[in-house]
């Protein structure tokens, strides 16, 4: 075996080190030892502080081209980020949406402009966004939106509803896809837009789900005004840039952060069922499939920078699957066996899990598209 | 080797692709298995005495040394892995796999002449694969510079692996360091990846062509999720031998878990070919009767090395 180097040529040994050794103190003290007794309000003030600290410190936006605030370094680096992350038992920031869906939209889709306006904010952590895209009717079948923006002088009136809007509480912002051109047929009939959430008009209402927790607001425009400038791509084109957009999501920050969340539950399953032989093969199977989850996009990350476009399209296509239903199949283990001591906890994440294989693409969207997609089977 | 050099340095840097020397030799390997099989069903061939590829054209292309390090040059354990897995994708009766590990882990196979193999352990019983071959030897040591090559013996034919034309018997086992049994178990495994990634093409092609209600299988969702299963599997399958043979110390648990996700593809593969599947003229069960021997190699070595 030769020791072998990166394709990149990024030396990722230093940057661990580097990283791990500004988290052992960049982690606010508050949220390491005394979270149990936070207020959900001193939370979300801690996670978006967070935010900040990740911007003077140098780690926002690592995927993220220097020209455009990031760091200009790579996938790789944002796995390795947020498992240390993880380890050092840091806050999830608040930015997360826009870091990872709305800046590279604005990279891949959005004008000169637009990126000069928002994409800074996002990089240090003033501004939170939130995604506008399901609707009541438009659940898996995305492309039903019956959010509509009729055209007024110098931009557009938003009227609809939007459903499963996380970090709406917070949001400074929205990318929104709205029907601009009724007339058009499926697909051509959408714009993406980029709305103000302190504009009038706009109304947000919490979703409880069954965890007892509140991910999700659905959200009320009411002739709410967009500006032409606020449109992503061209009028009629917002399915375009929306796949794209997907694509980030079922992609690789989400699931580093996601890795983490399993990761630690896996190891929490360890230390209370691990000497219980009864466990053995379900734990061993549950800790390599987690394993795996991190493999599998370092997997993708190097098809990628290798430009293999065939193993990459079925490596990506899996990719939510195999995080999403085993982190099922980790809490299901915890909320039937863990001890009492523990019942909360795994009550929580279990009744939690249930949404992971609904939202960002339904495991049966998945499977189709995996299916029709990647393998070419006849629609 | 600089195994240990290895493991000490890397905590986080997560290399997945096989290095220029791995992917050349898969490529070539690929190329050969097409052009010799020409696409052929597994079954036109998998029992045929005279396999579509010889081993004078294995040996004369230099394919048996394809694992030889020399002076810390050669394949790395993940490019062992690609090979495998291209050569493991044509089901063809040749040593080639077992005589690559046995020329890369012994100085006496590496003089060898003709294809070398080696004695596993299987629980009571001893395992050599392609011990049925006239011309093979089997290498005693794995791993270090002792050792010698001894015939292969007298044995039972192995009913289990058609392709791998095994005898079983109570000969010694090949004494092999912890290094060259997990790189015996990841190769193995590897072989299964490629079986299982045939079976996935074949079944996909299949769901395309039969016709039934009017419409091709393939087109129903229910059998296109279980295809979108398999694809899972066989994904989780690779990572998980792209991980054992970047972390040595995982090799063992990766091969099982690896070679178990075949199992599992297999098992859908039987299913969408329908009635055609569980027939021994369609010919998946020669993949399937792989997967389960190397099922059995690999724990069995996890058992005594791990």
């Amino acid at each position: 075996m030769t020791v072998q180097t990166l394709d990149t040529g990024r030396d990722i040994e230093q940057f661990a080190a580097k990283a791990e050794q500004w988290l052992a103190t960049a982690v606010p003290a508050r949220w390491k030892n005394d979270r149990g007794s936070l207020t959900s309000h001193d939370m979300d003030e801690i996670r978006r502080e967070w935010d900040f600290i990740l911007w003077e410190g140098g780690y926002s936006g690592l995927s993220i081209p220097q020209e455009y605030g990031g760091q200009g370094l790579g996938l790789a680096e944002e796995i390795i980020f947020h498992v240390l992350a993880g380890s050092a038992q840091a806050p999830d920031g608040l930015a997360r949406v826009g870091k990872s869906l709305v800046t590279p939209m604005l990279i891949k889709s959005g004008s000169e402009d637009q990126r000069a306006a928002y994409i800074p904010s996002i990089m240090n952590g003033t501004d939170v966004w939130c995604q506008g895209f399901s609707e009541p009717e438009a659940g898996s079948d995305m492309a039903n939106i019956q959010t509509r923006a009729r055209r007024v002088e110098g931009g557009y009136l938003l009227t609809g509803t939007k459903t499963w809007t996380s970090f709406a509480q917070h949001a400074r912002r929205c990318f929104v896809l709205a029907q601009t051109q009724p007339e058009a047929g499926r697909y051509r009939n959408l714009s993406m837009l980029l709305v103000d959430m302190q504009a009038p008009g706009v109304s947000i209402s919490d979703i409880r789900q069954i965890s007892g927790a509140v991910h999700f607001a659905e959200t009320r425009f009411d002739n709410v005004f967009v500006a032409d400038s606020d449109r992503v791509g061209d009028d009629g084109d917002g399915w375009g840039v929306a796949m794209r957009v997907l694509g980030d999501e079922r992609g690789g920050i989400e699931t580093a952060a996601r890795y983490v969340e399993i990761r630690s539950d896996v190891d929490a399953l360890l230390a209370v069922l691990g000497d219980d032989p009864r466990y053995a093969d379900r734990l061993r199977d549950l800790d390599i499939r987690t394993e795996l989850v991190r493999w599998q996009l370092a997997k993708i990350a190097d098809l990628e920078t290798a430009g293999d476009e065939v193993r990459l399209a079925r490596a990506g296509a899996v990719l939510k699957l195999m995080w999403s239903e085993l982190w099922q199949d980790v809490t299901k283990l915890g909320v039937v066996h863990a001890p009492v001591a523990e019942h909360h906890h795994w009550t929580y994440q279990y009744l939690e899990s249930r949404a992971v294989t609904i939202y960002g693409g339904s495991s049966e969207i998945q499977r189709n598209i995996l299916s029709e997609r990647v393998l070419g089977l006849p629609r | 080797m600089s195994n240990q050099q290895q493991q000490t340095t890397v905590r986080y840097a997560m290399t997945t692709m096989p290095t220029d020397f791995g992917q050349t030799g898969a490529e070539g390997i690929r190329d050969l298995v097409k052009r010799a099989t020409a696409q052929a069903p597994i079954a036109t061939y998998a029992e045929d005495p005279h396999p579509p590829i010889s081993w004078d054209v294995i040996a004369g292309a230099g394919w048996d040394m394809a694992g030889i390090v020399e002076d810390g040059d050669g394949a790395t354990t993940r490019d062992l892995v690609e090979i495998a897995r291209e050569w493991g994708y044509g089901c063809i009766p040749q040593p080639l796999l077992p005589t690559i590990l046995a020329k890369r882990l012994s100085s006496v196979a590496r003089e060898a002449n003709g294809p070398v193999t080696f004695a596993l352990p299987l629980g009571e019983e001893t395992l050599i694969p392609f011990g049925q071959l006239a011309e093979i030897s089997v290498a005693t040591t794995l791993g270090t510079d002792s050792g010698t090559l001894i015939s292969a013996g007298d044995g039972d034919s192995d009913g289990l692996d058609l392709v791998g034309r095994g005898i079983r018997s109570t000969a010694t086992v090949t004494t092999m360091t912890i290094e060259a049994a997990r790189e015996v178990a990841l190769v193995f495994a590897a072989e299964s990846l490629g079986g299982a990634e045939r079976l996935l093409a074949d079944s996909i092609e299949f769901a395309k062509q039969r016709m039934q209600f009017g419409r091709a299988v393939g087109s129903f969702q229910a059998v296109k999720h279980k295809l979108a299963d398999a694809a899972v599997a066989v994904e989780s399958s690779e990572t998980s031998l792209i991980w054992g043979s970047q972390r040595p110390e995982q090799a063992f648990r990766s091969a099982v878990f690896a070679v178990d996700r075949c199992i599992d593809a297999a098992e859908i593969a039987v299913q969408v070919h329908g009635g055609l599947g569980f027939t021994w003229e369609a010919g998946l069960h020669f993949p399937f009767r792989k997967f389960l021997s190397a099922r059995r190699v690999v724990e069995s070595l996890q058992r005594s090395h791990g």
